[in-house]
């Protein structure tokens, strides 16, 4: 199906000049260590922490209401660091997900209130189910479909993935408009 | 209705951002990140020491249904060494030292939690059991798993964290000299 | 997003007959046939484990039984374990001064098991060092399986022995001459006929498995001491490792994590690659990749009425151009007969024999132009194209105009300003047009006696111009244009109301 027009309320949004679209009601920790490549869209409600660790994303993701993007820590013998958490482009994170991953490759889908683990290792073209529990330091090969909980191997993806999620992201960024006050 | 009594033990790091409801003790050491909510309907709480409490994760102190006419108010008291991880939702009456609640998992207000447990990512423990010590419950159906030992101690993210959260956030002074 | 996490409401028929969306479809350029996951041939082109994103070759990897050598999976709830940093002890007890030695030990990050739940002792190397669990019954499976392994030899060469007995056609001169050396051998006085090699190595059956008829006696303990729910394993952590089958928690061993593969497919008839991925198993990218995605011009719904019997409803259509080339499109009825889907071919330019029976010599086979291979193949296996089992309950008014829709132009994207082709559009059918995209206006009328809540599928020929760029190269500079029909289902939902 073709996506319909999503509308927001030009006030509650940002938009600067690459083209990212941010909430004002976004809980945004440490912003000059957050950094989007351009055509974001970060819906009402997101949490990003940048304060513990540096957060990249790259063109056209997409992260949704309530959605949290946590860097990972990392237990060493001197102390525990946090580690940068770094994603890739046409991402889509769901809603209420929690994004704790150490790498986020591109063309991936994250669905609704799903919890990926710390240090997980998302490769490229890879889908994440709704309510999927990924387990800690998981690598989810690329093509493949994860769900449940414990995320384990459910299916396979077509082999045009990529390009799915780029047309799909690309679609929704062009759909979310401010409504139009007439 | 419920005043707003916050009393904040020294060396508590208390963002200014989380939503704190009631009478909440919350002790030293212990870390709240902001987003966080704790309400205390039914009753005070009071959380112990060196407790970490992430952003979205909910404490919620309320009595069951069949037990909402008592006089006395109960008294929600939460042990040292708790992990309250991301989104997890909280309304069990008693929790003991050491325990480990997921990220988005559900704990109902008929669960007693003890010593040592760990409640899984994504598990929902409703039914009314009192939790042994040291059981670990993991997956989708909640599958219960006796560990050898209590889950290790977050001193070491707890002290990075105290470093690196005062420069972001504004903190809660505390207020209470004990 | 459709195709990623909705149900599938556009499907193209494949020319086996299956329906399919289009994002699981692939297009033989060769044969210029639609094709699915059922009509190509799965080939296995490399082993990896998902964990490691290690390659492994194919022989290695049937050695180690398409597991991995150092991964291993949680018993408990199968997912990976990771390898941990345990207790350092001095590395020379005896020296209070030597470095501490680091030991490793295995956990699993979810439910917290680890390899010393089960009394394996810690390893001091980081991999290959966990000690591998003995099959009780190792000895006797090898027993049987090489017993087996031997007879089977011995089969194969009795056959290739009757087979030479057979091709010797011509009659040797000793048997006309009464010399033979059967004759020669018993003047000598050995065995008439040289002992053969089959009976002095006659395999040895594996010992035969005698039955007992004492059973052990029944521990009365079983009924009345009480269960320990969390030391007693489920059925799937026991059958993950089917020659222990331990039954208490304390017996569960870590198994090694199972290979993935990563595979190309093959069109049966013209045995041209359709797809093939690159080596690498944390590349995405294709080194062949006829998708059909690429080459057919992609349907989606826009918008539907509500649907009742009988009545005529306004559906809106997105088509989609994904080649470099323009193509008109023109609405056919459907047709649910058993044709290969492919209509009348015309063909611009130099005629292509498509006759096959011509058999080239095989050392044309190696020459990479397509002209050529597709003379010199034969094809391996015919496929019969089966009926399409998809009633549709519902009619489409066929528009006569055609819809024309520019190439793609992936530099579009960043020019804002509005390119006008100059395309003169029957207005009532399409609606809305943007570079290589249109929205077209089609009326459906669902039949009439349907029943609330049944799923209307409607469906339609698309004829699409496909322009076929194999042949540029080679013999003539004019691509190949002709015409390819697809046959598009819709299921446009439920019926709401009737009146």
């Amino acid at each position: 199906m073709e996506l319909r027009e999503i509308n927001y309320n030009k006030g509650d949004y940002v938009e600067t000049a690459s083209g990212n679209k941010v909430c004002r009601q976004t809980v945004l920790c440490g912003s000059q260590n957050i950094i989007l490549q351009g055509k974001v869209i970060v819906q009402s409600e997101a949490i990003i922490r940048g304060d513990l660790a540096n957060v990249r994303t790259g063109r056209y993701c997409i992260i949704s209401k309530e959605a949290v993007i946590r860097p990972p820590y990392k237990k060493f013998s001197k102390g525990v660091a946090f580690f940068p958490l770094v994603m890739g482009d046409h991402v889509f994170v769901g809603e209420g997900s929690l994004v704790s991953a150490g790498v986020v490759g591109s063309y991936v889908y994250i669905g609704k209130n799903c919890v990926i683990g710390r240090r997980c290792i998302l490769k490229d073209c890879c889908v994440i189910e709704d309510n999927t529990v990924l387990a800690p330091e998981t690598v989810v090969p690329p093509f493949t479909r994860y769900g449940g909980s414990p995320g384990m191997n459910i299916g396979d993806l077509p082999e045009c993935q990529a390009d799915l999620m780029v047309d799909y992201t690309r679609s929704y960024y062009q759909h979310f408009q401010p409504t139009k006050i007439i | 209705m419920s005043r707003n009594s916050i009393k904040i033990l020294p060396g508590a790091l208390v963002c200014e951002e989380s939503k704190l409801r009631g009478d909440i003790t919350i002790g030293a050491g212990t870390i709240i990140h902001p987003s966080a909510t704790i309400l205390a309907e039914a009753g005070p709480i009071i959380i112990g020491d060196c407790c970490l409490i992430e952003e979205q994760a909910k404490i919620i102190h309320r009595l069951p249904f069949d037990e909402q006419d008592t006089e006395k108010t109960p008294v929600l008291i939460i042990g040292a060494h708790n992990v309250f991880e991301v989104d997890c939702h909280v309304e069990s009456p008693k929790i003991g030292n050491c325990n480990v609640f997921e990220s988005k998992c559900f704990v109902g207000n008929k669960v007693t939690v003890t010593n040592g447990c760990t409640v899984g990512a994504g598990c929902k423990v409703t039914e009314e059991q009192i939790l042994k010590e040291n059981v670990i419950i993991f997956g989708e159906k909640c599958q219960m798993r006796e560990g050898l030992d209590r889950p290790g101690l977050q001193t070491l993210q707890m002290e990075t964290l105290s470093k690196v959260l005062p420069n972001y956030h504004h903190i809660r002074k505390p207020n209470k000299k004990n | 997003m459709s195709y990623i996490v909705s149900p599938d409401v556009v499907k193209y028929a494949c020319t086996c007959g299956l329906l399919k969306p289009i994002s699981c479809l692939y297009f033989c350029r060769y044969c210029c046939e639609l094709r699915c996951g059922f009509c190509v041939c799965h080939e296995v082109d490399s082993h990896f484990c998902g964990k490691c994103c290690e390659n492994l070759p194919s022989s290695e990897a049937r050695l180690k039984k398409n597991r991995c050598g150092n991964c291993y999976i949680c018993p408990c709830c199968q997912q990976e374990l990771s390898t941990r940093i345990g207790s350092k002890g001095p590395s020379n007890p005896e020296d209070p001064k030597s470095t501490p030695k680091k030991m490793y030990y295995l956990s699993c990050l979810y439910c917290r098991w680890s390899s010393r739940d089960v009394g394996i002792p810690d390893q001091g190397a980081a991999t290959g060092g966990w000690p591998e669990r003995e099959n009780v019954h190792a000895n006797r499976l090898q027993e049987v399986i090489e017993g087996y392994k031997a007879f089977i030899t011995a089969q194969r060469q009795q056959k290739e022995r009757e087979k030479k007995k057979q091709r010797g056609k011509f009659i040797s001169y000793t048997d006309r001459t009464g010399v033979t050396a059967a004759a020669l051998r018993k003047r000598i006085g050995l065995p008439a006929e040289v002992p053969n090699t089959y009976y002095r190595n006659r395999p040895k059956p594996p010992e035969v498995a005698i039955a007992r008829e004492e059973v052990e006696d029944f521990p009365e303990d079983l009924l009345t001491k009480a269960l320990n729910l969390m030391e007693i394993t489920t059925i799937d952590q026991r059958l993950l490792q089917p020659d222990l089958q331990p039954t208490t928690v304390d017996k569960l061993f870590p198994i090694h994590k199972q290979l993935s593969i990563k595979r190309s497919l093959r069109c049966r008839s013209c045995e041209h690659n359709v797809s093939k991925p690159e080596y690498n198993p944390n590349s995405v990218k294709f080194k062949i990749q006829l998708f059909a995605y690429y080459h057919i011009p992609e349907v989606r719904i826009v918008t539907v009425e509500p649907l009742r019997a009988g009545k005529t409803a306004e559906l809106i259509l997105k088509f989609t151009n994904p080649t470099q080339h323009q193509t008109v499109i023109t609405f056919l009825p459907l047709d649910l007969t058993d044709k290969g889907g492919d209509g009348d071919r015309e063909v611009v330019g130099e005629t292509q024999s498509l006759n096959l029976p011509e058999k080239q010599p095989p050392s044309l086979g190696g020459q990479p132009s397509s002209l050529l291979s597709l003379s010199s193949r034969q094809p391996s296996i015919t496929i019969k194209p089966r009926p399409i089992r998809q009633a549709t309950n519902c009619s489409i008014a066929i528009p006569g105009s055609k819809v024309i829709l520019p190439p793609r132009d992936d530099a579009a994207e960043y020019d804002d300003s509005g390119e006008t082709h100059n395309i003169q559009d029957d207005t009532k059918l399409v609606v809305w047009r943007k570079s290589n995209k249109a929205f077209v206006k089609l009326a459906v009328t669902p039949d009439d006696g349907l029943e609330l809540n049944t799923e209307i599928v409607a469906g339609f020929t698309m004829q699409h111009i496909y322009t076929n760029t194999i042949a540029t190269t080679v013999e003539n500079k004019e691509p190949d244009r002709h015409d390819h029909n697809v046959r598009v289902f819709l299921s446009l939902g439920n019926l709401v109301g009737s009146e």
